[in-house]
């Protein structure tokens, strides 16, 4: 018996809560059926019946000896936090700044941050002023290229900060 | 058979056109790049590429795609052999003996086994294609809505809960995926489902999205919170060639997989994990080197499972372009990519798009070539991918992954999602889920739905639609069959 801090045993639960979400949903839809006898709400009550039951299962299987033939996950037993929140933040920046400061800037600065907490990882976070404009020389070198094959060769629209279609 | 002739002519004639045979090439490359590259497989690439859908002209993309598709088996048993990981899941056994010849200074006949053999199979199974999709096809158009119901429920059926370990956490995963497919408009009555008055969820989410964010994100976030520390080594290069007694070895391994994989493909029970094993498993059996298999490393062990995976991959392509099913990740976003042109792939493709599916076509017989030449000559080259620092390339990824999520719709809500399922899709791996489902099922559960709902209309709200038609009747019985019969042969198995 592993408690509450059993993520197999959150993982059941948090699939139950999302069927239970699925069904409440549901109810807001109409059941206008037609000629067919099902409506738009059908598939989503068997789709939020599915979740709970599988919910169900898995809560069952994590309080019974753990989840059923699971492979043991690769790599280390505990996660390297801090690397996962400087790639985390790389991500959400890149996500909050992409249309003010354009696709290549923005993309750098997720590409510096990222490189941070994959080096981190690695056990070599390097934090100094060098390493910082090493990588972000890189960054460019990767997302400007990018960048101009599709805005100018392909004309796919992406963001940038200003409106030359180069930076 | 003239007529066959004609059209494979006529495709041959359009895919040898010098802007596609570009489009194959930088297809073909890009798609050995992808699976030399750890942390990035076929599907992802293929994902982050589809804006192109919307400048490109379907036949070049498609090509392009293709390339990319059956590129990355190529080049994922290069790394396979050369790495203690594989690059993508189905060079998973290759790796088992490729790795142990390597270790042995034989990595240059593994290399050449794998290549040769990846291109002899996948040669025949183009053959096969080419000579069985169109007779697929037309049976296939006599199929009404039920039939087509239960095939993808088959489908459903065999990816989540026969590929992987637990029934359980396939069938959770296909739940996942197919929740994820219900959001936005409903195709029948265009009544908006969950989008919970946020006008991004209106359409639906893309499958762009679900895939880079389950494989790319998920892998890099994966990587930088497990598998830090986590050192690979390389094993020595050494002169590809293979000798008159390899070669001799080789041939029967080829094409014994060639005829374990094509079937494989070819039914809606995708993947190549399945018969990539049961191909090392046959040639474990019938070799007169026994003693090689786990210790110096047997060659037919490496030629086997990577022919039986180039010749499963292209067979997979005959569900996805007769029946509009597709049964591994890479093929549901192929699908995607149609659905982008406004084609739907199924029997009446081969009428209405008859010169995109035989460009299609006579484009793998021209890719295998291209391959064979960018992995046997210059997998040097290939080789030096391998070198590129961890942090870099999944940096890198990342700022792919931006475009093309960002590409697809131009909306930055779309990069916080993309970050959420990768989340997701770090807890999936973590906790041994299979992401394949998830895919499946959010780009096949609309069509399902919308195949189900007009049974029943056929059927005048009766569900006993699907016992009446022999068709149907007869797949529900398969279906049944696949999801008792494994356990029924577990228990009976406990009980001997």
């Amino acid at each position: 018996m592993k408690g509450l801090r059993d993520p197999e045993l959150a993982i059941g639960i948090g699939t139950v809560l999302l069927g239970a979400g699925l069904a409440v949903g549901a109810t807001q839809i109409s059941s206008e059926a037609g000629y067919s006898g099902v409506g738009p709400n059908f598939l989503p009550w068997v789709v939020g019946a599915m979740l709970a039951l599988c919910g169900v299962l898995l809560v069952r299987e994590a309080l019974t000896g753990g989840y059923r033939e699971r492979e043991e996950p690769s790599g280390a037993a505990t996660g390297h936090w801090a690397g996962f929140a400087w790639v985390s933040v790389g991500v959400l920046v890149n996500a909050a700044l992409i249309t003010t400061i354009g696709f290549i800037l923005s993309c750098s600065l997720c590409f510096v941050l990222a490189v941070r907490g994959f080096k981190s990882a690695e056990g070599r976070l390097d934090l100094s002023l060098r390493a910082w404009l090493v990588d972000a020389a890189v960054g460019f070198a990767i997302a400007a290229p990018v960048y101009w094959m599709f805005t100018q060769l392909l004309a796919i629209n992406l963001p940038g900060l200003t409106a030359s279609g180069w930076l | 058979m003239i007529d066959l002739w004609n059209q494979l002519l006529q495709g041959f004639i359009t895919a040898g056109s010098p802007v596609n045979l570009l489009w194959a090439l930088l297809g073909c490359t890009l798609g050995t790049a992808v699976g030399v590259l750890p942390g990035i497989g076929p599907a992802t690439a293929v994902a982050m590429l589809l804006p192109i859908t919307s400048k490109v002209e379907p036949t070049a993309s498609m090509i392009f795609f293709a390339g990319i598709y059956y590129g990355a088996m190529y080049g994922g048993s290069t790394t396979s052999i050369l790495l203690n990981t594989p690059g993508e899941s189905g060079s998973m056994v290759t790796a088992m003996e490729g790795n142990k010849m390597a270790k042995n200074g034989r990595a240059g006949a593994a290399l050449a086994t794998a290549a040769i053999g990846s291109f002899v199979a996948g040669t025949i199974a183009t053959v096969l294609v080419t000579l069985f999709a169109p007779l697929v096809a037309a049976f296939a158009i006599k199929l009404g809505p039920p039939e087509y119901f239960m095939l993808m429920v088959l489908a459903f059926t065999t990816v989540s809960a026969v590929l992987g370990k637990s029934t359980l956490r396939g069938m959770t995963a296909l739940a996942v995926g197919l929740a994820m497919g219900l959001i936005g408009i409903d195709q029948i009555s265009g009544q908006a489902r969950y989008t919970g008055g946020v006008p991004e969820f209106m359409d639906g989410i893309e499958v762009v999205l679900i895939a880079v964010g389950l494989f790319a994100v998920g892998e890099a976030l994966y990587m930088v919170l497990y598998e830090g520390k986590t050192v690979e080594t390389q094993n020595a290069m050494s002169k590809v060639h293979m000798t008159a007694v390899e070669w001799k070895r080789s041939w029967p391994a080829w094409l014994r997989a060639t005829a374990i994989g094509f079937p494989f493909g070819t039914i809606p029970a995708g993947g190549s994990e399945i018969p990539t094993f049961l191909s090392y498993a046959a040639e474990k059996k019938l070799s007169s080197h026994k003693a090689e298999f786990g210790t110096t490393g047997a060659i037919e062990g490496v030629a086997g499972p990577e022919a039986a995976n180039n010749a499963a991959i292209t067979a997979t392509l005959i569900p996805l372009l007769t029946l509009g099913i597709p049964t591994s990740n890479t093929t549901a976003i192929l699908l995607g990519a149609f659905q982008n042109y406004g084609i739907q792939p199924g029997p009446q493709l081969f009428d209405s798009n008859a010169a995109l599916v035989w460009a299609l076509i006579a484009s793998l017989y021209i890719g295998n070539v291209m391959l064979l030449v960018l992995n046997l000559p210059l997998v040097g080259i290939w080789v030096k991918l391998l070198k590129i620092p961890k942090p870099y390339l999944y940096a890198g990824i990342l700022i792919f992954a931006t475009v093309g999520v960002y590409g697809m719709r131009q909306s930055a809500f779309d990069l916080v999602l993309l970050y959420a399922i990768g989340l997701l899709g770090v807890v999936m791996r973590r906790f041994d889920f299979p992401t394949a489902p998830v895919v499946v099922g959010m780009i096949l559960g609309p069509l399902a739905e919308a195949q189900m709902r007009n049974a029943l209309s056929i059927g005048e709200g009766r569900w006993t639609v699907f016992l009446q038609r022999p068709g149907s009747l007869a797949l529900l019985l398969v279906i049944v069959a696949v999801l008792v019969l494994p356990h029924f042969l577990k228990l009976r198995r406990a009980k001997a």
